[in-house]
């Protein structure tokens, strides 16, 4: 890595933990809300900005599209995350997203910075991916990752203002035990068929729970504007994560089906972002069926959030490989 | 984008057969059973892929064994999941042409200008006073929505606008994609095929032994294909770099009609077959003893080939090669000796004595791996792709109707704004009451200074949306996008 490089790198880190904190704090503060709200969305700017330049950088330094293995993926993921909370705060005003948005991208720096050395030199490509499909397939997909994950984190504010806040703590609770799992896969040597089934039952048991405890409303919490406001940026998210979703699946088939003749071929990867597309094709019918409340909506966007984690790191961290791993680090 | 099961009164068994297998909650529950089945299929290593070992290393011989009884390790070739795509095909059909298609009519039908009476009963909709009436308040209204991007039409006091109109095509566009998607695949298993075979050099591959579906009513190619020459070309460090064929078509009369080298990923397609190199290998040497020819197969060993050839009970000959054009090594071997020992090197036209024996390598015969597919929908297949691709774009397109009228009554004139928005409604909201704000600065009773918009602006979200669904006046352009 080029000194440039890192120095560009570590500014969007150091960055975004501050506007993740100020953020924070501009929820304590009410006095100095809009000021904090000012600075914190600044830090993200600035954090955005450059992690652009970061990226443009190492491809310079790679002489190649700068997406090819975990850390890089992950650099595009903490990069996609901030551009789309911009550009939602632009459209709709927002500021309670901005303190979950910076605290994904944080961490996933954090899980990059993790990664053994190997991940963050620039390694020449191995054969198989050294074709300009690559730039085609790989970054509207996790570009779409990142919208979605929005659209989960827009679902836990949408609970929030609608009072289901037992429901929004199980549901945090749920994902939380997922990144465990996918932390301890990454890390560390603990056999992955426990961390499987505390991936699985985690997702399984915390949907089940937090479905059940939308019943229980905290009537002081509910702010009717703010949870309309959330599932509309919610549905926003997917609608855009979508298109994204299906482009890179099918560019992904062009480009199997021109390496190897086949443009399908069921790979665990490749299912997998199947059942997520048919998760998100299922969410928008049952917008479109408009019987389901907002609320189990936003928990059906959570269940998404999980899926996309499945997709896009589980696979990897979980043992569950393919042709698409990134490999293991341990 | 309202979407209402019909009424299941009065009707015919066939007809709610009809509406049954058009219903959009059907629809969401297989989507659902669907990801959840090839869930298990990315979670479980499939026998079509990695072969039935894999799946007994990985959970044990007991548990391998159940979930081979329960299909699991083949899930996608499993009854079950055929019917379920065979069901989400019949759902998909009658949604299409029962709902989804016939929706495309409403976009030549053309919207009403409202009157305020009918504006208020809108998702969202707000009122404010005018008591400055001049021309000018609904042009500047035209010009803010035109820059918005909305589509105006403007008739005496009255204003209808629409934004993202096509957007309102996604799910036509979407389900023309799938279901071409799905006439292409069923193409390809019905009429194509595809195969591997390792052919030697100056055999053919003939397709006989390629694979398709069951329900096939293709043709395999009466034409074959010969292998005139095949090599290997290496990286100084010995690594394969690339595998050439020279193929030759060769059509029912023996006729060579086409010929031409391909190379890994530089395929010869030849009426609508693709024939790929895939692998390569030294498959026999042919040697000559004291003047009979024998034939020896080689076998891969790490980066060599190898032939064995037992003399006696103890004694064997090996001979090993690393490439075509090296020559090759001979030993012998004998338990009691600790390695092989070298006995003489053979090349082409060069033959070598040992002792009694005069031994010559006549040839070393290659083989090379030929992939072949015929896949006949593919063009069908692309088409879908493209549709679905644009057809989920459109639909992250917010579609909004927007209506205005300026209304006289006893006490002065009101202006009535409201409309609708399926994706972003709260943009949209936030469009219609920053207008109304600035207009009633503009128009409105002439106040000390421009009033807040939040306190004067009466906004009425929701309480409309339970008149709208009993189905008024509004009903027309309440129920769609
Ligand atoms: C498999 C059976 C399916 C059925 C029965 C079905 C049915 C429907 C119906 C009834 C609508 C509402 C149309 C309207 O009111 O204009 C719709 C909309 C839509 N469907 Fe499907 N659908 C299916 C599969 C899919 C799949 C796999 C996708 C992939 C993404 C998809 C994408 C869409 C889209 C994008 C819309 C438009 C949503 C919008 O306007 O926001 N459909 N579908």
């Amino acid at each position: 890595m080029s000194e440039m490089q890192m120095a560009l790198t570590n500014t969007a880190g150091v960055t975004s933990v501050m506007s993740f904190w100020v953020f924070v704090a501009s929820n304590g503060f009410k006095e100095k809300k809009d000021l904090l709200i000012k600075i914190g969305s600044g830090a993200l700017i600035m954090a955005f900005v450059s992690l652009t330049a970061a990226i443009i950088f190492r491809g310079i330094d790679a002489q190649r599209f700068p997406l090819a293995n975990l850390y890089e993926s992950l650099l595009w993921f903490a990069w996609a995350t901030m551009g789309g909370y911009l550009f939602l705060a632009q459209t709709y005003g927002i500021r309670q997203l901005g303190w979950l948005a910076s605290l994904t991208a944080l961490l996933m720096f954090l899980y990059g910075s993790w990664l053994p050395q190997s991940q963050h030199d620039i390694t020449p490509l191995v054969p198989a991916l050294v074709s300009y499909w690559r730039w085609v397939h790989v970054p509207p997909l996790i570009i779409s990752y990142a919208m979605f994950f929005l659209g989960g984190l827009a679902g836990f504010i949408q609970l929030y203002r609608s009072g289901r806040v037992a429901s929004m703590f199980s549901a945090i609770v749920t994902v939380l035990l997922a990144l465990l799992a996918i932390v301890l896969g990454t890390f560390t040597s603990v056999d992955t068929a426990w961390l499987q089934i505390l991936f699985a039952g985690a997702s399984f048991f915390g949907t089940v729970v937090s479905f059940k405890l939308l019943d229980r409303i905290n009537k002081s919490k509910i702010d009717l504007r703010g949870a309309e406001l959330y599932d509309d940026i919610s549905y926003r998210c997917i609608a855009i994560g979508m298109p994204l979703l299906t482009f890179g699946i099918i560019t992904g088939g062009l480009w199997a089906n021109h390496a190897w003749g086949t443009y399908w071929s069921w790979d665990p990867k490749e299912s997998m972002a199947l059942v997520t597309w048919l998760s998100y094709a299922a969410y928008i019918h049952l917008r479109v069926h408009r019987e389901c409340s907002p609320e189990k909506l936003a928990l059906v966007s959570i269940v998404g959030l999980l899926l996309t984690l499945m997709t896009y790191l589980g696979f990897n961290s979980l043992g569950l490989g393919g042709l698409h791993s990134y490999g293991k680090f341990k | 984008m309202h979407i209402t099961d019909e009424p299941k009164t009065d009707q015919k068994p066939w007809q709610s057969l009809k509406n049954g297998l058009a219903s959009v909650k059907l629809t969401i529950f297989l989507m659902s059973l669907t990801a959840l089945t090839v869930l298990l299929g990315a979670w479980c290593p499939q026998e079509s892929q990695t072969g039935k070992d894999k799946v007994v290393e990985t959970f044990g011989a007991e548990s391998a064994k159940i979930l081979t009884q329960l299909g699991i390790t083949d899930i996608y070739h499993s009854p079950f999941f055929l019917s379920l795509i065979a069901m989400l095909t019949v759902n998909m059909i009658a949604c299409s042409f029962l709902r989804v298609f016939p929706r495309v009519k409403l976009l030549s039908k053309p919207l009403p200008f409202l009157t305020g009476k009918d504006i208020v009963k809108l998702p969202f909709n707000t009122s404010i006073p005018i008591t400055r009436n001049d021309s000018s308040l609904l042009a500047v209204v035209a010009v803010k929505l035109s820059k918005g991007g909305y589509n105006v039409k403007t008739s005496d006091q009255k204003i209808l606008a629409e934004y993202g109109k096509y957007g309102r095509l996604a799910a036509t566009v979407t389900h023309i994609g799938l279901l071409s998607l799905l006439v292409g695949v069923t193409i390809t298993s019905w009429t194509g095929f595809n195969g591997f075979q390792p052919v030697l050099l100056d055999n053919h591959l003939d397709f006989q032994e390629s694979e398709h579906s069951k329900l096939w009513v293709g043709k395999l190619p009466s034409w074959s294909v010969r292998v005139d020459a095949t090599k290997r070309e290496d990286y100084p460090t010995g690594e394969p770099k690339q595998w050439f064929s020279t193929l030759s078509v060769v059509d029912k009369t023996g006729k060579v009609v086409r010929t031409q080298e391909i190379s890994v990923n530089n395929p010869l397609t030849y009426e609508g077959v693709d024939i790929y190199q895939s692998s390569w290998g030294l498959d026999n040497v042919v040697l000559n003893f004291n003047g009979s020819e024998k034939r020896l197969d080689l076998r891969p060993m790490g980066k060599l080939y190898a032939a064995f050839l037992p003399l006696d009970q103890d004694t064997m000959m090996l001979f090993s090669i690393r490439a075509d054009g090296t020559p090759i090594k001979v030993f012998a071997k004998r338990p009691d000796w600790e390695a092989p020992r070298l006995l003489t090197q053979l090349t082409q036209n060069k033959p070598a004595r040992l002792g009694p024996v005069t031994i010559e390598l006549k040839k070393l015969v290659p083989i090379t791996g030929l992939q072949y597919k015929c896949d006949p929908g593919l063009p069908v297949t692309y088409f879908a792709f493209a549709f679905i691709i644009v057809g989920v774009l459109m639909a992250a397109i917010p579609h909004r109707h927007f209506w205005l009228s300026l209304d006289r009554n006893a006490d002065g004139n009101t202006l009535y704004m409201g409309g609708r928005s399926v994706k972003d409604k709260v943009g949209f909201e936030r469009l219609v009451k920053r207008m109304a704000s600035d207009l009633e600065a503009e128009f409105g009773p002439a106040t000390e200074k421009a009033p807040s918009s939040e306190l004067s602006v009466k906004v009425h979200p929701k309480q409309e949306l339970a008149t709208a669904a009993k189905g008024d006046s509004a009903k027309d352009f309440q129920g769609d996008n």
